[in-house]
């Protein structure tokens, strides 16, 4: 496939906001989870953005939301790419492409507690322009202008890692000559709830690939990246990958063949080779099954080599945004010449047979595979390489 | 404006149609009947699993794959839904909030929008791409869009399904209600053998004036649905329309197809 041009990405996760705080915490292998701040009736360790976020313009108050203000702020971290790229572009031809999974989940289930318990919604409650999945891309239209074709896709957590795909196909369809894609979304008690219904949380911050690991950390935020026809790269989306288990709804198959194909279809489809991958952003969302899978499928694909760490040890599960976090991680390796230790308490399982490097390590990094799975038994990996 | 490419296959359901050859014929169900979707693209377990909207997008999915004659277990399927599986989400927050019970897990599994994308790769075997995504009003047209996209960069056949349960009164007190519709077509490239009709999808903005294909003749419950302009597309398509039809029905950002009737 025709490589997609990354010219700017942001990050926006419990570590912080902005490249700056993000590489400070991976570098020093700090985790950002900690207590969740929502009464939930259990333990649990959640990765809370703490750090303010913009308020919307005035004008635009009526969709102000926690997902909202994240987006605003994500969109101020690429403002420089983007300001160039409406001077090249016209603003028809850039379109605004993302994920989410809870959408405005968090602000609805708020409203929906008021209107059990007194009968009425909260005034300023609007289910348009607060929850549904265009309220964002309205926003995100509003706030940069762009007015090409816009949606957000919705494939649980790998629904941002579809908008890299989407973007390259469109562009090389002459449908679009730029786009903002990525993710991002909120913590919620639902998909607390929800997770811990299926007895998938971690009572503690999560252990991708350790021995004792328990299952996931919930986390929240969001990454978005201006992807271009042409232009000064700063890192390439080489190849992508997106397979379907065809096994079961919520489980991967435990041979992890689903995210074998993937992890094929993107190296395929960048014309590379299983020894040209330098690191992998794994999935590694902490439970025993996806782990053992995973770890499996990649050992199978790439051998047992190359240097995986999951980075949901640091910011937590962000779900529908996890793709396009994980996609900034490995843009970062590439360009700051290091892979994050990878972190979480206990011993590296020793059935977990791939490479799980727990210091920090430095060196060249010319390709990473970052790798994504979800409900729905959907995959997306994602190839990225240096310009 | 985009590539032309042939649509070989329609399939759709609402509340009295059960497919397109009974909207084709105007051959409504009676008043009596359960009018439910049976799910027929999906095995007995899925669906069972699957939402009404899931069934309904699993009978559009059958019927327009059976029709273009593709094959269930290679061609890829984008699911579109403004609003997704929101019954469920409300269903889960009345566990939450009403009724202070724990959430089923079963029924958060297929909470998410792509549960019906889900359900369906797994019935059909499909281990390739699949997608769900939404757009508001526009989701027709991002269907459409994401289609296009495919068949730009080399895939035989895609399936384009848009879907809405019935509009969830207690969250949309404002708007107008809506009811249950779901509408598909398969996209294939422009020189495909059995093309019912091509297409090219194009901005128009505000500018309606020259729209010249009328939509569908819906009741105002079916007219309201985020997914009526692709019922309008379908409908257009069967009656062997040729000319611009707009993918929404003044509330979308004003998606035009030009359509060109192959029969």
């Amino acid at each position: 496939m025709r490589p997609l041009l990354v010219t700017g990405y942001s990050m926006l996760s419990a570590l912080g906001m902005g490249r700056q705080q993000h590489l400070s915490a991976l570098a020093s292998g700090t985790t950002g989870l900690g207590p969740s701040p929502i009464p939930l009736g259990f333990d649990t360790a959640t990765g809370t953005v703490t750090v303010e976020l913009p308020e919307l313009p005035k004008p635009m108050q009526a969709w102000s939301t926690r997902l909202a203000r994240m987006a605003a702020a994500l969109l101020e971290e690429i403002d420089e790419p983007l300001r160039r790229a409406r001077e090249k572009w016209r603003p028809e031809r850039i379109a605004i492409l993302l994920g989410t999974s809870t959408a405005g989940a968090e602000t609805t289930e708020v409203a929906y507690r008021a209107y059990v318990e007194g009968g009425k919604f909260p005034p300023d409650y609007d289910f348009q322009r607060q929850h549904t999945f265009g309220a964002v891309l309205t926003v995100v239209r509003k706030l940069t202008g762009c007015t090409g074709p816009s949606w957000m896709a919705s494939t649980a957590c790998t629904s941002s890692g579809k908008t890299f795909a989407t973007a390259q196909r469109l562009i090389a369809a002459g449908v679009i000559d730029a786009a903002i894609v990525g993710g991002l979304d909120t913590l919620c008690t639902m998909t607390l709830q929800g997770f811990h219904s299926l007895q998938a949380l971690d009572r503690t911050a999560c252990r991708p690939f350790r021995k004792t690991r328990n299952g996931i950390s919930i986390g929240e935020g969001g990454s978005f990246a201006l992807v271009e026809r042409e232009g000064d790269a700063r890192v390439l989306i080489e190849g992508i990958g997106e397979t379907s288990d065809a096994y079961h709804i919520s489980a991967p198959h435990p041979k992890g063949l689903g995210a074998q194909a993937a992890m094929r279809q993107a190296l395929a489809t960048a014309n590379r080779q299983p020894e040209d991958i330098d690191h992998v952003n794994a999935h590694g969302t902490g439970t025993h099954l996806n782990d053992t899978a995973e770890a499996n499928a990649i050992k199978i694909v790439l051998g047992t080599d190359v240097p995986c760490v999951s980075t949901k040890a640091y910011t937590g599960h962000t779900l529908g945004a996890a793709a396009a976090l994980e996609m900034a991680f490995s843009a970062c390796a590439i360009e700051e010449g290091f892979l994050p230790p990878a972190i979480g308490d206990g011993e590296i399982d020793p059935k977990i047979d791939v490479n799980i490097p727990t210091e920090k390590t430095t060196g060249t990094f010319q390709r990473v595979l970052s790798n994504s799975f979800a409900f729905g038994g959907n995959n997306v990996s994602l190839l990225v390489g240096a310009p | 404006m985009s590539l032309r490419v042939a649509v070989t296959g329609l399939g759709m359901f609402m509340p009295g149609f059960p497919n397109a050859t009974a909207w084709a014929e105007k051959n409504e169900l009676p008043v009596d009947d359960p009018r439910k979707p049976g799910g027929l693209a999906f095995d007995r377990v899925n669906r069972r699993r699957a939402s009404q909207m899931g069934r309904a997008i699993g009978d559009c999915v059958a019927e327009a794959m059976a029709s273009a004659g593709v094959d269930g277990q290679t061609t890829p399927v984008i699911v579109g839904s403004s609003i997704g599986e929101a019954n469920a989400m409300l269903g889960l927050l009345d566990k939450m909030w009403r009724e202070h019970e724990p959430m089923s897990p079963a029924v958060f599994t297929v909470s998410v929008h792509n549960a019906a994308s889900g359900l369906l790769s797994i019935s059909m075997k499909n281990k390739g791409y699949t997608t769900s995504i939404a757009a508001d009003y526009d989701t027709p047209a991002a269907t459409l869009f994401e289609g296009l996209g495919l068949l730009a960069t080399g895939t035989d056949a895609v399936v384009c399904v848009c879907a809405d349960e019935a509009s969830p009164r207690s969250l949309l007190e404002q708007a107008p209600h809506w009811d249950m519709l779901s509408a598909a077509l398969v996209l294939q490239p422009e020189g495909a053998a059995n093309a019912l009709a091509h297409l090219t999808i194009d901005d128009c903005g505000d500018d309606r004036e020259n729209i010249t294909i009328a939509p569908a003749e819906l009741a105002v419950g079916f007219a309201n649905s985020p997914q009526a302009g692709m019922m309008d597309l379908l409908d257009a398509i069967q009656r062997g329309e040729s000319g611009k039809l707009v993918l929404d029905r003044g509330t979308g950002r004003g998606y035009r197809v030009t359509l060109t009737s192959a029969r």
